[in-house]
């Protein structure tokens, strides 16, 4: 049997578990030089990424190094895309193609939803426009695992872009279903106008959305909206929403910063607390590729020896 | 030639008529109407017993797409598909390709429409408002396009931003005697919206289009309304705002109506789904208070009309990925199933009320020659009957469109019409049991 991975809003608990239980399990075996076994049956994974990505890719490239699958890579703008093809008949393609799992970006919400529905096998999505972003969750909070040892009961801050932010959702969902709190922290303009669908609190002042706060992630802010009519400007911006030493303080002394990547320094977070302790954001990479390991093969259906 | 429709329930507006009689169509005109009338002689007799016998319904907003886009919808397709929803009379939109911006256009869509092989009913061009020249919006040239045979001229696909551009639009329509069906949308606060602004759009990560976009420009269109006595139409209202403020410009007299669309009164935001394209219309599907608030306008009168806003679109334009999808949906074969199912049997129109909303208003607002079953009124018998308790599944499938991007598709609705007569026979449905006519020569 395969399945998707298409968004953390429809994983329930117990999958969820299990695919941070399967990523610790390939962490720890990688680190002990120990990798798993290939599958006896041969597996391609459709790379297909209309959208720039660097650490998304790669990791997912070397996800399938681990496991022995065999990565096929496709970009937006190399492809039959930049000739008009429309989506549909370019995973109809990689069907035909005979690629066993298909993993996509793209820039439209929902656009996994669709490749999952032609692909008809197992796909995973590596973000679709301001929708999801489901590995990211998962390497956030297998990050906050490994640094905290659980996720109940925590506080967890995501401050920046909530409107525009695919990471804010599903990371929003991957954590309260976990059973911590979960607060947006963001300017009113970068806040969706009505948020009672999205699990969490709203908190338009950083200092009240950081108090007391175990983990803090921050959000990228893409330069166009810093010049949009989102923001007054990039300086103001920063000095309300940096994540600083200063703004820190109300937090858990012993509190976390994370951030998908990649960052403006200087922006979202001061140069500081990018290279202090408390920031995890080369662990998150890290975990990317094993919790991308978990969801391949769980994708597959290779987790439970039915190859 | 002497057609007999038969003890039916006669429901027309037009004459405050609700009652069991018969209505007698005499050389394609009506003759008679009413219980005591003489049904002897007749050619063909359609007995109508328990069901309603209506004017042919009007629908004042569909897109037929030609010319330039008859790969979404011909004059042919569209006009056998109204037929089949119970429409005689409906309104192409000028949004076409080129737009409807000459009275050659217009001649074209009323030479197209009269072929023999179309769907038998009328179709009354409304013209585009502006037009493009020099790369300069302005206002078409309207006085020779009223000539030319439209009812109407809309900004439908392009609102007028500037408002100085419409206070002019609707001074020089005043002069004409023409209406002005208006697209009230502005365009920076819609920009990239794909549905309501609210809790969906939070969730699904998709740009909201607020309330707002839709209500700022129904203000403005009243207010100038009322300040140039120009007859203004609002185009499928969505929102609760603009049901008040359009009640609120009634009361202070401007001359305004309203339209709404099915899907509006019946679908909210929570119908979308897993980014299913069928429900990207514009205005967008918005709340359970919005359609609340549109079906009071319905019931107390400042929603004057339903028009289905038939939009209809080739599959490879909507089985793409949502942000690019084109907004709006088809609805000529759906608008009255889902009007009689939402609003009639909940209790919200009267069966009259209903025919008003369907085919008198729509009619008076546009001065069409239809919408009435008074005898030797119009030039030709428009007469729809309908069975208003047959239930019934929406097949897009098996629809006459071309379309086939219906949020309806698999309900279950309770209403149809049955039989469409056009001046002759132009529709007959499948629940039309033929044992109800016979025809002697």
């Amino acid at each position: 049997m395969n399945r998707n991975l298409l968004a953390m809003r429809h994983l329930d608990v117990d999958d969820i578990q299990y695919l941070l239980a399967m990523a610790q399990m390939h962490k720890d075996n990688v680190e002990a030089g120990d990798y798993p076994a290939p599958p006896s049956v041969r597996r391609s994974v459709g790379l297909l990424f209309f959208e720039n990505s660097t650490r998304t890719r790669v990791s997912f490239e070397k996800a399938c190094h681990y496991l022995g699958y065999q990565p096929v890579n496709f970009s937006g703008d190399g492809s039959s895309m930049s000739k008009g093809e429309t989506l549909r008949d370019t995973i109809f393609t990689l069907k035909h193609e005979r690629l066993d799992a298909l993993v996509m970006r793209h820039r439209s919400s929902g656009a996994a939803n669709l490749a999952a529905e032609y692909f008809g096998g197992p796909t995973v999505n590596a973000g679709d426009g301001q929708h999801e972003h489901p590995t990211q969750a998962l390497s956030d909070a297998l990050t906050v695992l490994s640094r905290k040892g659980q996720i109940e009961g925590l506080n967890v801050a995501i401050v920046g872009d909530i409107l525009h932010s695919r990471v804010a959702r599903s990371d929003a969902w991957i954590f309260s279903k976990l059973g911590a709190h979960v607060r947006f922290v963001g300017p009113n303009t970068l806040v969706p106008s009505v948020m009672s669908g999205l699990p969490g609190s709203v908190h338009y002042d950083l200092k009240e959305g950081l108090d007391g706060a175990d983990v803090v992630i921050c959000l990228r802010l893409q330069r166009e909206r810093m010049k949009g009519p989102h923001l007054s400007s990039s300086r103001e911006y920063t000095k309300l929403y940096q994540v600083n030493r200063a703004a820190l303080r109300v937090a858990n002394p012993e509190a976390i910063v994370m951030h998908p990547g990649p960052m403006n320094r200087g922006v979202e977070l001061d140069d500081a607390t990018a290279d202090g302790p408390q920031c995890a954001v080369l662990e998150q990479v890290t975990n990317g590729i094993f919790v991308r390991m978990a969801a391949l093969q769980w994708a597959l259906g290779d987790d439970r020896g039915d190859a | 030639m002497r057609t007999v429709f038969k003890n039916g329930r006669i429901i027309d507006p037009s004459q405050d008529l609700d009652l069991v009689g018969h209505v007698v169509v005499e050389n394609a005109q009506v003759v008679a109407c009413g219980p005591d009338v003489d049904i002897s002689d007749a050619t063909t007799v359609y007995d109508c017993t328990g069901l309603w016998i209506t004017p042919g319904l009007v629908d004042m907003h569909v897109h037929l797409r030609e010319p330039g886009e008859d790969y979404r919808e011909t004059i042919k397709t569209g006009t056998r598909a109204a037929a089949a929803g119970g429409f005689t009379t409906i309104c192409c939109l000028p949004n076409t390709t080129p737009p409807l911006d000459t009275p050659a256009l217009i001649d074209f869509i009323l030479d197209k429409s009269a072929a023999p092989d179309a769907g038998g009913v009328f179709v009354a061009p409304v013209g585009a408002l502006t037009t493009v020249k020099d790369g300069q919006t302005r206002m078409a040239n309207l006085a020779s396009l009223k000539s030319a045979g439209i009812v109407a001229a809309s900004d439908e696909g392009v609102p007028v931003q500037d408002a100085n551009l419409m206070l002019h639009a609707m001074e020089y329509c005043r002069q004409l005697d023409l209406p002005i069906m208006a697209h009230c949308e502005d365009l920076s606060l819609s920009a990239n919206g794909q549905i309501n602004d609210g809790a969906i759009s939070a969730l699904l990560g998709l740009a909201g289009m607020p309330r707002t976009a839709e209500e700022v420009m129904v203000m403005r269109n009243c207010l100038l309304s009322l300040q140039t006595g120009c007859r203004v139409h609002i185009l499928r209202v969505s929102s609760w705002g603009s049901v008040e403020l359009i009640r609120q410009a009634k009361y202070l007299g401007a001359p305004v109506t309203a339209e709404v669309c099915p899907h509006h009164f019946c679908l909210t935001e929570n119908d979308l789904g897993e980014f299913d394209t069928n429900f990207k219309t514009t205005p967008p599907l918005r709340t359970e208070l919005d359609v609340d608030m549109i079906l009071q306008g319905l019931s107390d009168g400042t929603i004057d009309a339903i028009a289905s806003d038939h939009s209809p679109y080739a599959a490879h334009e909507t089985r793409v990925p949502f942000d690019e999808a084109p907004f709006g949906c088809v609805g000529l074969e759906t608008a009255l199933g889902v009007t009689l199912t939402f609003v009639t049997h909940k209790g919200v129109l009267s069966p009259s009320e209903t025919v008003r909303r369907l085919a008198t208003a729509p009619s008076q607002i546009l001065g069409l020659d239809a919408g009435t079953l008074k005898p030797e009124t119009t030039a030709l018998a428009q007469v729809t009957v309908i069975d208003p308790d047959v239930e019934w599944t929406f097949d897009v499938k098996k629809t006459f469109s071309r379309g086939k991007n219906s949020p309806f598709d698999g309900m279950n609705l309770k209403g149809k019409a049955v039989l469409t007569y056009c001046g002759t026979e132009i529709y007959r449905d499948a629940l039309w049991d033929s044992a109800r006519d016979h025809t002697t020569e």
